[in-house]
């Protein structure tokens, strides 16, 4: 009685569904489709440069031979030492975020600073880590510069994954062990930490594998383009991974000639990064469905 | 020592540790000034900006960026042109459209793209789209502003599809019932309320996205060409900010004016991106305080 | 003489997965009447209010069996298009939930999703629409202003204004005034009383003095059952299943 007849047909607004779904659709697609083509040709084209002596040998005969030795070396030191420096830098201002904090000047000023060094371009990094690290503490180039820089470009990634993690934590389980008469750091310490661990854990592998991948930042501060020798102190410098793609695709004299190492090394290293992010997704997903809250 | 002090103590020493980010925000201000001012003893700052010849190594040597600037900025916007609406729309079909099952693959699928390494990509643009490019439109290089805006583009849509995401989870469920009950169909709900309702979010997802371009580094250094032109083509070959940066340090001699140009440039570099990020905050906020209605 | 039923429900079954939320349920809703529902929380009454325009759909796994009969045809038949139904059916929710739009653009989302676009059709739309959920008054000047700064009685009455203006034939109220204060109800329970000239409505409400005040007929529902179905003044007077009064009377809900 009261309805009036509707003037624009359903047929047609379905009609405008169906189309609107096919192109979200067929937008996924293609970035799934991207990311598979991209893995399969590095994939295709690298497997064959990959062999025991690949990964175990140095670079011989001007680069055109031989392994990726150090580089794998280098990449695990720069790696290592940028976790050591963000993760408790990273947990302890979550901590602080979370836990401490109240609303005010102060925290939005911390919000801002740690979204603004997200943003920094991973080249001013480099600069930065040149100007400080390298020039005025006169560290050189080398794995201490390389790693700190690093860190400091994770440290974003491992507060946000740590806060996360922190803030999943039920409010009942802090109240619960307060109203014990439990001190606040302890109840942080004993109760809060423990069951934000596996979180903090993802984030971090996260951050190793960005960390793993970043070329720019170490550019001015650890690698260098060729060594035979593995480090023997932290003011060595290194050669990295993904540094080492970088010059023997644009630096080198036989760019065509040693093609085949560049796929291997693009392999190895897209290999290293994305085991490790995939790492980090497996454990976040067997540790939702465990969740017990 | 009282056990109130020691809590104090911890707390005290954790917003120390905090205060870590903030701190090396501001030294990283600090040092890019101190090795990239010196710089403006020799050139001012409007020459520097809006020079149009970048020749640093020429006798006499020229250090005008505005190509370099426009290198940037160009790159940035072809890929956003790639990358928005791919990356938008992924994001509703994850957030609205896709079945449980493959919401969960999908997320990992964007995860993983966030995961290569920029140098990957760049090596791809090079060994891959160069010299299909290339052959393709018959040109004399490969390595120009396409290839460079597709590799960007696949850089930026993880960020993009993934804080948008974000803010298309977080429409409130009242809404998509409001909508629901007054018959609309479900792409009606998409189109009229959950996308006009989240879009300060993607908003923020948009900029974060174009600042993720803007400083990219790997790519353009290796699949945008370098030349220190502004560009009349499609097909030219550019040079951005950070492109210049990474190929040109390791040959500055230490504390030339190349050297503290270089790090000038990195200054422009961190003050625009630094921009874009207050502009996503101060937009991420303002969505917070008027996002939901108060009963 | 057989009344003229718009609604009814014929051996209902709802499950939420293996859940069953709702056990062989038939009642019949006469049209332009206002028909409550009742029950403790958990009881199923909005469940079965949500089966009456589909929106049980958006649920995953949740399953019908039976049939709901709208003017004759079951709206769970395999041909019907839950859009269909919801466009005859209106809904307002327990808590008040305008679109972070204009008062105006509230009201004209259903009207412009059917095709109507012209302005003037839609001003007619809006004022009309808006004075009989008496609101006009208090918001003719502002109909530019987002509706989030309106109270939440005002809030609640946009909402029964913005499903007036599709010009349903019944409108569900699922605990319209519980969010509410003591001023709004009221005024919310005025305006049921004046709509059902027009509409049929169905409210499911937990307050029983607003069942007995705006109802002509009160179905109460006890664990996914309809208990007793009846005139409002039967139920609450003389209620014939003991469970029913124990419920009236406070024993137990």
């Amino acid at each position: 009685m009261n309805a009036a007849a509707p003037s624009t047909s359903l047929k047609w607004r379905y009609f405008r569904q169906g189309l609107f779904f096919g192109v979200v659709r067929l937008s996924a697609f293609l970035i799934t489709a991207t990311l598979l083509l991209i893995l399969a040709y590095i994939f295709m084209n690298g497997f064959r440069a990959i062999s025991w002596d690949f990964l175990t040998l140095p670079p011989t005969d001007a680069m055109t031979r031989g392994g990726i030795m150090p580089a794998i070396v280098g990449t695990l030191y720069l790696t290592v030492g940028a976790i050591a420096v963000a993760l408790p830098l990273g947990v302890a201002s979550a901590i602080y975020l979370t836990e401490y904090a109240r609303q005010g000047l102060a925290i939005r000023i911390l919000r801002i600073g740690v979204n603004c060094l997200a943003g920094v371009p991973s080249v001013v990094f480099g600069l930065f880590g040149l100007g400080l690290f390298v020039v005025f503490l006169k560290f050189g180039s080398s794995i201490l510069a390389g790693a700190l820089t690093l860190g400091i470009l994770i440290l974003p990634t491992i507060i946000g994954a740590s806060e996360e993690a922190l803030k999943a934590v039920p409010q009942t389980f802090r109240e619960a062990s307060l109203a014990l008469g439990v001190s606040k750091w302890r109840t942080i310490s004993r109760i809060v930490l423990p069951n934000a661990l596996p979180g903090i854990l993802t984030g971090s592998i996260l951050g190793i594998g960005r960390a793993a991948g970043e070329t720019a930042p170490i550019m001015f501060t650890a690698a260098t383009f060729f060594t035979a020798a593995l480090p023997r102190s932290v003011f060595d410098e290194v050669m990295a991974l993904p540094y080492h793609i970088y010059v023997l695709a644009t630096a080198g004299t036989q760019i065509d000639e040693t093609r085949p190492l560049q796929y291997g090394t693009v392999l190895v290293l897209v290999a290293l990064v994305l085991g490790i992010d995939l790492v980090a997704i497996l454990i976040r997903s067997v540790m939702r469905k465990k969740k017990r809250w | 020592m009282t056990r109130q002090f020691k809590e104090i103590l911890i707390k005290n020493l954790f917003a120390l540790l905090a205060f870590v980010a903030v701190l090396v925000l501001g030294l990283i201000v600090v040092f890019l000034f101190r090795e990239g001012l010196p710089l403006f003893r020799q050139i001012s700052p409007g020459r520097f900006l809006f020079g149009t010849a970048w020749y640093p190594t020429y006798d006499p040597p020229e250090y005008g960026i505005w190509p370099l600037i426009v290198g940037s900025f160009t790159v940035t916007f072809f890929s956003c042109l790639i990358a928005v609406p791919l990356g938008v729309l992924s994001a509703v079909y994850i957030s609205e459209i896709a079945p449980a099952r493959l919401k969960n693959v999908l997320k990992s699928v964007i995860e993983l793209l966030a995961g290569l390494p920029s140098v990957v990509l760049g090596f791809f643009g090079m060994v891959v789209i160069a010299p299909w490019l290339q052959e393709t439109f018959d040109l004399p290089t490969g390595l120009n502003i396409v290839n460079a805006s597709l590799m960007l583009a696949i850089m930026a849509i993880p960020t993009i599809t993934s804080i948008s995401e974000d803010a298309l989870y977080a429409v409130p469920r009242e809404f998509k019932e409001a909508s629901y009950a007054l018959g609309a169909t479900k792409f009606e709900t998409i189109a009229r309320v959950i996308i006009p309702t989240a879009l300060s979010g993607i908003s923020t997802a948009v900029i974060l996205g174009m600042a993720r371009a803007l400083g990219e580094t790997m790519v353009v250094l290796m699949a945008a060409g370098g030349a220190a032109a502004v560009p009349e083509s499609l097909f030219d070959s550019v040079r951005p900010m950070t492109a210049s940066i990474a190929a040109e340090m390791g040959e500055a001699p230490f504390r030339s004016d190349h050297y503290h140009a270089l790090f000038a440039t990195g200054m422009v570099l961190f003050g625009i991106t630094l921009a874009f990020n207050l502009i996503a905050d101060a937009i991420s906020n303002r969505f917070k305080e008027t996002g939901s209605g108060t009963l | 003489m057989e009344k003229d039923m718009i609604v009814r429900a014929e051996n209902v079954d709802f499950y939420y997965g293996s859940f069953q939320a709702l056990t062989d349920v038939t009642m019949a809703f006469e049209k332009n009447r206002v028909t409550a529902l009742i029950g403790p929380s958990g009881c199923g009454k909005s469940t079965l209010l949500r089966l009456l325009n589909r929106m049980n759909d958006l649920i995953d796994g949740a399953r019908v069996e039976g049939e709901i009969l709208f003017e004759g045809r079951n709206i769970y038949a395999p041909e019907v298009d839950p859009v269909e139904i919801r466009r005859r059916i209106g809904m307002v929710f327990q808590k008040p939930n305008p679109f972070p739009k204009s008062i105006f653009n509230n009201i004209t989302f259903a009207p412009r999703l059917s095709g109507v676009h012209r302005k003037s059709d839609l001003e007619a739309l809006v004022e009309e629409s808006l004075r009989q959920a008496v609101l006009w008054d208090e918001v003719k000047d502002i109909l530019d202003r987002s509706a989030m700064t309106l109270s939440g009685g005002q809030q609640q009455r946009l909402c029964i204004a913005r499903a007036l203006a599709m010009k349903p034939d019944i409108i569900l109220m699922d605990e319209p005034t519980s969010a509410l204060d003591p001023i709004s109800t009221a005024r919310i329970e005025e305006l049921i009383d004046k709509l059902k000239q027009r509409y049929t409505i169905i409210i499911v409400t937990h307050n029983m003095q607003q069942a007995a005040r705006v109802s002509e007929y009160t179905g109460f529902f006890y664990i996914g059952k309809l208990i007793e179905f009846g005139p409002t003044e039967k139920i609450f007077t003389n209620p014939s299943v003991k469970q029913t009064e124990d419920y009236i009377t406070g024993r137990f809900g």
